[in-house]
């Protein structure tokens, strides 16, 4: 026997230890009383929240339920639901987008969850034709800018980014960001590929600086005076100004929002936090439960409390800080739109040089 | 049996080269293999180029930073006496601690068109941001200082170990010759010490190519960033494997020209006088310039960006109870992680002892899994979870996730050990086969203590990577495993970081500790 064999002898012992001490943190399932083993919903999750932590710990006390929760990318979750198939834990995806959704659904990994109380909750424009997705809180995507530089008439459609007159004004996050795709996906929805992309190429062309950062940086190059336009999500906006900073207080109150048509009377984009059940998913009713649990009111006050998304269902209360949103109508494109075109939408952005 | 036959001990080496090769493999074979998505096309057409161009602009300029900190300051320290050499001896290496993405995040703040300094410009000035020039870290020679300020140490501890272990009888010979301190330098130590700094050359610039989240997050787009691109925006993991193959092939060539070099030029030390030359005092006005340098330094790569993450970190609240169980389980994978990577490196440092033929291929599978993104080695272990058909939880998980560790970072730890055994004369060995030296016997006779130098050095490396591994820990972790890194990562994804300078930092203090143990066996390395 020579030391290489005792080195697979000692690597294969290595694997056994570790295996050995799987999950500290999880209680064993195993140790738990024959007669009654604790449910168990596997969440696969793209937030990141603290406090969502909170709001599956008060699921958890309310219904005896234990919840697994894997949090990544989409694009992570999706892969390692692939990789999983059959075999996958997975009862319910959470994610941050209405084209990551329609990614799992594209994919087979969801199914259909026919239920009259998650229909009465959930507007029609919210949630998938088919069942397959539900939203759960609204994320808008709209524009931080100067007003002492612009009036909200000056940026009330999309289309007036492509201006000349916004030459060296806009600031905007790369083309990859999630959020942007989406965009791009519900413009090529509407306008069509070439016309999308010269809107693209024509907003490059007035960007005050190559795409860089977050959306929160963008607005703070409106307060740094590198351009009077951003292009962001409304939340970003509305936590700088309940930050505990005063710089950003005073960028976030030297600043206006508004979310732009796309023409007249179109309605203004909208995206979504949604709930999907999983196609390997046995116990449907626990799925639908805690779905419907995301759109009680306690739901959504922690859903929406850190994040300052708005709540989907009427009459839940606003978290602090979005009242100085404006109002809006929403689009009424299905948001599956965003999903079907984001390879589209990210081959147009590469061909118009937006990073 | 004849030596050059193959025998049954090559298996186990084998073995392992396959276990550490695997992952990669799998990756690009499942990008292969699942032919040409839509997207391939408009990548081959509109951007390998600018991706490949840009990746090799960044690495590059990273290249010129890395050799032009590292260098200088290996030769000052170990040859010249100066203020604050021993302190700066080992807080050079300091920077290893820091991950690079960290290292952005800290450095976009600070150097950020609203960050402390471009502020004060603009209230000392009253000009607006439109009205000055100022440096641009959102750019490629932003990323190359961003990811040279952590990886210059990798250069800097080879070469340093290099210039320190010259021949004393060369470097006297030349000076009693006399061969100015300049020619001494250019035309003595450097050459020797140059298949040396090559190797730790080459180590930092694969790791660098594999960078994602500093590119990311400074807007650059590197293939590191294609490849992501292409797997969350256009959904094809396929097209993302097939541009990590260009990764892949990159850190082939660095490797194969850093071999060709050092075979060209390789010198074996065999005079038993390797001592440490006795240092020179130098002159007050040069010594303070030496320290200057130094401190410079150590004040750009470490103590400004950490000093800013520390205010961050104290200007928000951010709850410390559940740091601790991720400080768990980031301690817990780093100790397997290690364990095991440090196993596969020393069957490969041995084996590539052995067998000339053998020798490249173990270290280009090495560099292979260094070259790759991590998240590429994770579609990699995804792929072989599908083929056996398990959930990615408990027990899988984890020795997928090891297995990742092991197979991305063999190389950081195959290299440091490969350099302690290029100095040691061959004949020692040979010296103690023809005693009748075999087997487990001459491993921890004659092979242990040889290569313990370098073997510390590789385990310490080898922790110290595998704490601020991100992306194939975010994917492969079970349930219940969150690391700092991943918590550090969430944070900043959602903008809050300010909140992800609290786990930052505690990484970089977690691979504090095993830099200055490092530091200091390194520094015990040259006094004996």
């Amino acid at each position: 026997m020579t030391y290489r064999t005792h080195i697979i002898a000692g690597l294969s012992l290595l694997v056994g230890a570790v295996a050995a001490c799987s999950n500290p943190s999880e209680p064993s399932h195993v140790q738990a009383t024959p007669e009654a083993p604790p449910q168990v919903l596997t969440l696969y999750s793209s937030r990141h929240y603290d406090s969502d932590k909170e709001l599956y710990a008060m699921f958890e006390a309310e219904t005896g339920v234990k919840l697994d929760v894997r949090e990544a990318g989409a694009s992570q979750l999706l892969e390692t639901m692939k990789a999983e198939g059959d075999q996958s834990p997975a009862d319910v995806i959470i994610a941050a987008d209405a084209g990551s959704l329609w990614r799992f659904k594209d994919a087979g990994l969801t199914q259909a969850l026919q239920s009259d109380t998650l229909e009465a909750l959930v507007p029609a424009n919210y949630r998938a034709a088919d069942n397959h997705w539900y939203g759960v809180a609204r994320r808008m995507r709209g524009i931080a800018y100067d007003p002492n530089r612009w009036d909200a008439a000056d940026l009330a459609q999309w289309g007036t980014l492509a201006m000349e007159d916004k030459a060296g004004e806009i600031c905007v996050r790369s083309s990859s960001n999630i959020y942007n795709l989406s965009l791009m996906g519900e413009l090529i929805h509407r306008l069509g590929n070439e016309a999308a992309q010269d809107w693209a190429t024509a907003v490059v062309a007035n960007m005050a600086r190559n795409p860089q950062g977050g959306d929160t940086d963008q607005i703070r190059a409106i307060g740094a005076g590198e351009c009077s336009i951003a292009i962001v999500n409304h939340y970003y906006w509305v936590r700088l100004g309940a930050s505990d900073k005063a710089a950003d207080t005073q960028v976030a109150a030297a600043t206006s929002f508004l979310f732009p048509e796309f023409s007249e009377g179109s309605g203004s984009h909208v995206n979504i936090t949604g709930a999907a059940v999983t196609a390997t998913a046995d116990n449907l009713e626990l799925a639908e439960d805690f779905i419907t649990f995301l759109l009680t009111e306690t739901g959504q006050s922690y859903l929406t409390r850190e994040t300052k998304e708005l709540p989907l269902l009427a009459g839940a209360p606003l978290p602090d800080g979005v009242d100085r949103l404006p109002d809006f109508t929403a689009s009424d494109t299905a948001l599956d739109v965003y999903g079907e075109n984001q390879a589209e939408a990210q081959r147009l952005f590469d061909l118009a040089g937006w990073n | 049996m004849p030596r050059w036959m193959p025998s049954y001990r090559s298996i186990p080496s084998a073995l392992i080269v396959v276990l550490v090769g695997l992952p990669v493999f799998a990756a690009l074979y499942a990008g292969i293999a699942a032919g040409d998505g839509a997207t391939w096309d408009h990548i081959l057409q509109n951007r390998l180029l600018p991706y490949t161009f840009t990746t090799l602009l960044t690495l590059l300029i990273a290249a010129l930073i890395m050799l032009g900190l590292a260098v200088p300051v290996a030769w000052l320290i170990s040859q010249y006496e100066f203020p604050g050499r021993v302190f700066f001896s080992w807080a050079l290496i300091l920077p290893l601690a820091m991950p690079g993405y960290v290292m952005a995040y800290a450095w976009a703040d600070l150097m950020g068109v609203a960050g402390p300094l471009q502020t004060h410009i603009r209230s000392l000035t009253g000009l607006s941001a439109r009205d000055y020039w100022f440096p641009n870290l959102f750019s490629t020679p932003g990323l190359a200082f961003v990811l040279a300020s952590t990886l210059f140490p990798y250069v800097y501890i080879t070469a340093r170990a290099a210039f320190s272990m010259q021949s004393l009888a060369t470097l006297e010979a030349a000076r009693s010759l006399g061969a100015r301190a300049s020619d001494l330098f250019w035309r003595v130590a450097l050459p020797v010490a140059l298949p040396a700094i090559l190797g730790g050359l080459c180590l930092a610039l694969m790791e660098a190519a594999a960078d994602y989240g500093a590119a990311d997050f400074l807007g650059v787009q590197t293939l590191g960033v294609g490849i992501i691109r292409s797997w969350t925006s256009f959904g094809e993991p396929n097209t993302a494997a097939r541009l990590a193959l260009m990764l892949v092939c990159i850190a082939g060539v660095f490797l194969v020209a850093a071999r060709w070099i050092q075979g060209g030029r390789g010198v074996q030390q065999t005079s038993a006088r390797w001592l440490t030359p006795r240092r020179i005092q130098l002159p007050v006005a040069a010594a303070w310039m030496a320290s200057l340098f130094c401190s410079f330094i150590v004040l750009i790569c470490f103590v400004a960006p950490v000093s800013r993450l520390i205010w961050l970190a104290t200007e928000t609240s951010t709850s410390t109870s559940e740091l601790l169980p991720l400080l768990r389980s980031t301690l817990l994978l780093g100790v397997f992680g290690t364990a095991m990577a440090f196993i596969a490196a020393l069957v490969f440092t041995l084996a590539a002892k052995r067998r000339n033929a053998l020798r490249i291929a173990t270290r280009l599978m090495a560099a292979a899994g260094y070259a790759a993104p991590g998240a590429v080695l994770g579609l990699g272990a995804l792929f072989i979870l599908r083929e056996t058909g398990q959930a990615l939880s408990g027990t899988v998980a984890i020795t997928l996730l090891v297995w990742i560790y092991v197979s991305r970072f063999t190389s950081a730890g195959v290299e440091p050990m490969q350099a302690t055994l290029d100095r040691l004369p061959k004949n020692l060995d040979d010296a103690a086969r023809s005693l009748g030296s075999r087997g487990i016997l001459h491993f921890f006779r004659i092979d242990l203590p040889l290569l313990t130098p370098g073997a510390l050095a590789a385990g310490l490396i080898l922790f110290v990577e595998i704490l601020k591994e991100l992306p194939a820990t975010l994917m492969l972790r079970p349930f219940g495993w969150d690391t700092l890194a991943v918590k550090a990562h969430a944070y900043a994804t959602d903008e809050r970081l300010a909140q992800a300078t609290l786990p930052s930092l505690l990484i970089v203090l977690a691979g504090l500790l095993p830099v200055l143990l490092l530091s200091w066996r390194l520094s015990q390395t040259e006094r004996s």
